[in-house]
């Protein structure tokens, strides 16, 4: 409140100097106190990245070329005011402004508009496919398709979805969702904010499907990053993901992960690790392990721990490692920047080009036209002097 | 964080204050670099709308728009100062009232 208050004060008051100054170079030094309450207030209301730019774009430059210009001009010296062209303007103008203010004042106050809601963003789907036997899947919600063709050890990227209960059906890839039965249907929930990886695991005759929810909204820590782990092993058994790296120091990650279910979701730091998955209860036989993994910040990491049958009934251990940016922080440049090159593409760009119409424009018009003809003016201007010089000799002798 | 204190009313109050003060500039003053300064005045009046709002739903969009209304500005404040140059070169005045060469 007080961050606001005195920056609403810094900010009106320089609007007033604005209106009220006679001396055009205070005007503009009042819009600088306009601008840079301005400033405070997008800070305070989170758009940092709107902050910098206000203070760098508009109290910068373009504050620079105001003065430069007024400068330029001499407009700077304190005329006294012309008359206004139109003597009612000046009431009219004043009326209106208060009836203005005093119809915006009671439509904010009195509007008991519902601007309690903040918008959440729309759930995000994908298919991680860990189930073996099985060339490749097809993903379907009730009638629509997810993802289509997703190899063993293979993820799709994040859909996003409406809200909503949906059926969701795997079938072997190429098969008609119409007429052949699924491998496994499951009924998920989509909720806004959540980004669920709809999970196919187990083997061909007996397959199942987990829906892991994972959570991309911003990491309060700096250099952290959120894991979590699903437990696909054909071997049912429950499982510990152990933080290997450094072998005096063990720390277990996710402790007693039952078959089809994912872990709870926790934050790491970044760094380099090396993680093992062992049966619960028991530290000596290490079924799998990543090791050498680089882990960066921001990012939320899915591993899906599995195995996959080999042609000699031997079993492959399969990690699937999947690592997705958390959103942005809201109002960082990041954030802006995403939406600047998704959704605002083409009005980017046409604000570019308008941007280069008006450098062009302004060249065009600043261009002086009548250099030339000023050197003849100057030349012109000198000989009645040269003719005129000899003359008063000429009489004189 | 303190900010959230501040109700999204009093943000957009502030923004019609300052809109409004912007509108008398452009409406009382004659100095056409002065009714420049004012326009300014609107746009910034706007953004901190603007940014309030998408505060408010949680929605970057908002920003976004006030990146575009920025660059809009920065275009015209450099298209406009260079027609009250080229004004001034005919007609050393910057007083909008005395610029009536187009009057029959």
């Amino acid at each position: 409140m007080f961050v606001f208050l005195v920056s609403g004060a810094i900010c009106l008051g320089g609007a007033l100097g604005v209106v009220l100054f006679r001396n055009t170079v205070h005007n503009a030094l009042s819009l600088v106190a306009t601008l840079f309450g301005v400033a405070v207030l997008f800070i305070a209301q989170e758009a940092y990245f709107l902050a910098a730019i206000q203070v760098i774009v508009y109290a910068g430059a373009i504050m620079v070329l105001f003065l430069f210009v007024i400068m330029l001009l001499g407009a700077e010296r304190v005329l006294p005011e012309a008359q206004p062209r139109f003597r009612w303007l000046t009431p009219a103008a004043v009326i209106l402004a208060l009836v203005f203010l005093a119809t915006t004042s009671v439509a904010i106050i009195k509007g008991e508009i519902d601007l309690t809601q903040p918008q959440l963003d729309e759930p995000m789907v994908r298919v991680v496919n860990a189930l073996d036997g099985v060339a490749a899947v097809d993903v379907y919600l009730d009638e629509t398709q997810v993802a289509d063709q997703v190899a063993f050890g293979e993820a799709s990227s994040f859909e996003d979805w409406d809200t909503g209960r949906y059926q969701a059906r795997i079938f072997e890839a190429g098969a008609d969702p119409e007429s052949d039965p699924p491998l496994a249907e499951y009924p998920v929930n989509l909720v806004a904010d959540v980004a669920l990886s709809l999970t196919a695991i187990g083997t061909a005759q007996d397959p199942d499907l987990v829906t892991v929810t994972e959570d991309l909204g911003q990491i309060n820590d700096k250099d952290e990053l959120r894991v979590l782990a699903v437990n696909a092993l054909q071997g049912r058994m429950a499982i510990d993901v152990v933080n290997d790296t450094d072998a005096g120091n063990r720390r277990v990650l996710a402790e007693n992960v039952p078959y089809g279910t994912a872990s709870e979701i926790i934050e790491i730091e970044k760094a380099t690790y090396a993680i093992g998955v062992y049966p619960t209860g028991s530290s000596r036989t290490r079924l799998m392990g990543i090791e050498d993994e680089e882990l960066d910040a921001d990012t939320s990491v899915l591993w899906v721990f599995t195995e996959q049958r080999q042609a000699d009934s031997s079993y492959r251990n399969a990690v699937i490692n999947l690592e997705t940016d958390v959103r942005p922080k809201f109002g960082s440049p990041e954030h802006v920047g995403q939406l600047l090159f998704s959704r605002y593409v083409l009005p980017f760009e046409m604000v570019s080009l308008l941007l280069l119409a008006a450098m062009i424009g302004a060249i065009v018009l600043t261009h002086d036209r009548r250099g030339p003809r000023r050197r003849l003016v100057r030349r012109l201007a000198n000989v009645p002097a040269s003719l005129e010089q000899p003359a008063p000799g000429q009489t004189g002798d | 964080m303190e900010a959230s204190e501040v109700s999204i009313e009093l943000y957009v109050l502030l923004s019609a204050i300052l809109f409004i003060m912007g509108a008398m500039g452009v409406l009382l003053r004659r100095n056409a670099i002065l009714i420049f300064m004012s326009v300014e005045l609107m746009l910034n009046a706007a953004n901190l709308a603007l940014a309030a709002f998408a505060r408010q739903w949680g929605n970057g969009d908002g920003h976004v728009m006030v990146f575009f209304v920025m660059t809009v500005a920065a275009a015209e404040v450099a298209v406009g100062l260079a027609i009250i140059i080229s004004i001034f070169r005919q007609r050393p005045t910057t007083n909008v009232d005395d610029i009536n060469l187009l009057k029959g």
